[in-house]
């Protein structure tokens, strides 16, 4: 790990102007993913910019929406009552990352700045139509998530919450990767109040999509029966030595089953 | 079941380098055990004792991938049978079927 200057700024706008005097500058959250980059040297900033003296996070519920402010942690979202009831899915989903360090340490504006191709959040995100607060705007999930761990934020933009509407029903099934739990894919499916419905997939692909085909089926009639006969085409999907393509294609099917069936 | 090795096959590179690769299995993957004991002392020295190394370690993958093999009704299924190596022996049957 090479040496940086440490910043641990109390206020938003704080936090902006040291990353804009930073030469080379990262925003620091639960530190999940970022620490291990930088213990192998794969990330070497000079200047490391601590978000966790902003807020304590926290979830908070309205008519609407469900609003959760960036620092609050996997755990606290799973375990918030009221965030439950509204958007189960969400609760499912976050229950579900990684493993209890993870869970307690890692962020939800941590996990959707850093849009990994295989991270829960983004699914969420893109299927309720999320909205992403940031210090200077308010960008909608579907322009948010530009590709693979690119968004767009700019460079000295601080995430500081996530609005979720609240939906009809939510689901999230996923399938972990067996080694890393992170989503080798996950589905997370979102029935809205006017009966439309939106599918996210995350881990199958260099970002999160939807499928169109699958919404048209659901919104006809809202059952895992409805998606029978789908199938995703595998060209474009992930391939590595973990699963190939043509087996994420086939796993996207069951996830979005179960996410129907699961979906309250 | 989740362990193997898999190196690039152009650079010779080990890609299972970590835990977040290589699948070490966690209490959640490992099923309970029910323990026996087969007691044959050596006779040929006062303790009893014997060299014992890996025995069960010799037998139990044998008798898993053959219970694989059994329920999927084909010959051969590579190590380890991680859920996608299962799904890709089932292909052929599933095109058989249809």
């Amino acid at each position: 790990m090479e040496n940086f200057a440490y910043h641990r700024p109390a206020k938003v706008a704080d936090a902006v102007k040291a990353m804009k005097k930073a030469k080379d500058g990262k925003f620091l959250s639960g530190g999940h993913t970022l620490i291990p980059a930088l213990k192998q040297g794969l990330a070497n900033p000079t200047d490391l910019i601590d978000l966790s003296g902003l807020n304590k996070g926290g979830v908070k519920v309205g008519a609407k929406s469900v609003t959760v402010s960036a620092g609050t942690a996997h755990a606290d979202v799973a375990a918030d009552k009221g965030l439950k009831k509204a958007i189960p899915g969400v609760a499912i989903l976050a229950g579900g990352i990684g493993d209890p360090h993870v869970r307690h340490r890692g962020t939800i504006g941590g996990s959707v700045a850093n849009n990994d191709p295989a991270a829960d959040y983004p699914s969420a995100c893109l299927a309720l139509g999320a909205t992403i607060h940031t210090s200077e705007r308010k960008i909608p999930a579907e322009k948010f998530f530009t590709g693979m761990f690119s968004t767009a934020l700019k460079s000295s933009e601080v995430i500081t919450a996530v609005e979720f509407p609240i939906p009809k029903k939510s689901g999230y099934a996923k399938f972990p990767n067996p080694a890393s739990l992170y989503a080798m894919v996950g589905v997370f499916v979102a029935q809205m109040g006017d009966g439309s419905v939106r599918v996210a997939v995350t881990g199958a692909g260099p970002g999160v999509f939807r499928v169109p085909e699958m919404e048209a089926a659901l919104a006809k009639n809202f059952s895992a029966k409805s998606l029978e006969g789908l199938s995703v085409k595998s060209k474009g999907l992930n391939s590595d030595m973990h699963a190939s393509a043509e087996y994420r294609a086939h796993l996207i099917g069951v996830m979005a089953r179960r996410a129907v069936t699961a979906a309250k | 079941m989740t362990e193997g090795c898999v190196y690039d096959s152009d650079s010779g590179q080990l890609l299972t380098g970590s835990y977040m690769d290589y699948c070490m299995p966690r209490a959640a993957d490992v099923p309970s055990f029910k323990l026996g004991f087969t007691c044959t002392p050596c006779p040929t020295n006062p303790l009893g004792m014997k060299g014992c190394g890996e025995a069960g370690a010799i037998a139990s993958p044998a008798a898993v991938m053959n219970a694989v093999t059994d329920a999927l009704g084909v010959r051969d299924v590579p190590m380890p049978a991680s859920p996608h190596v299962v799904w890709k022996a089932m292909q052929p049957m599933k095109k058989a079927a249809e």
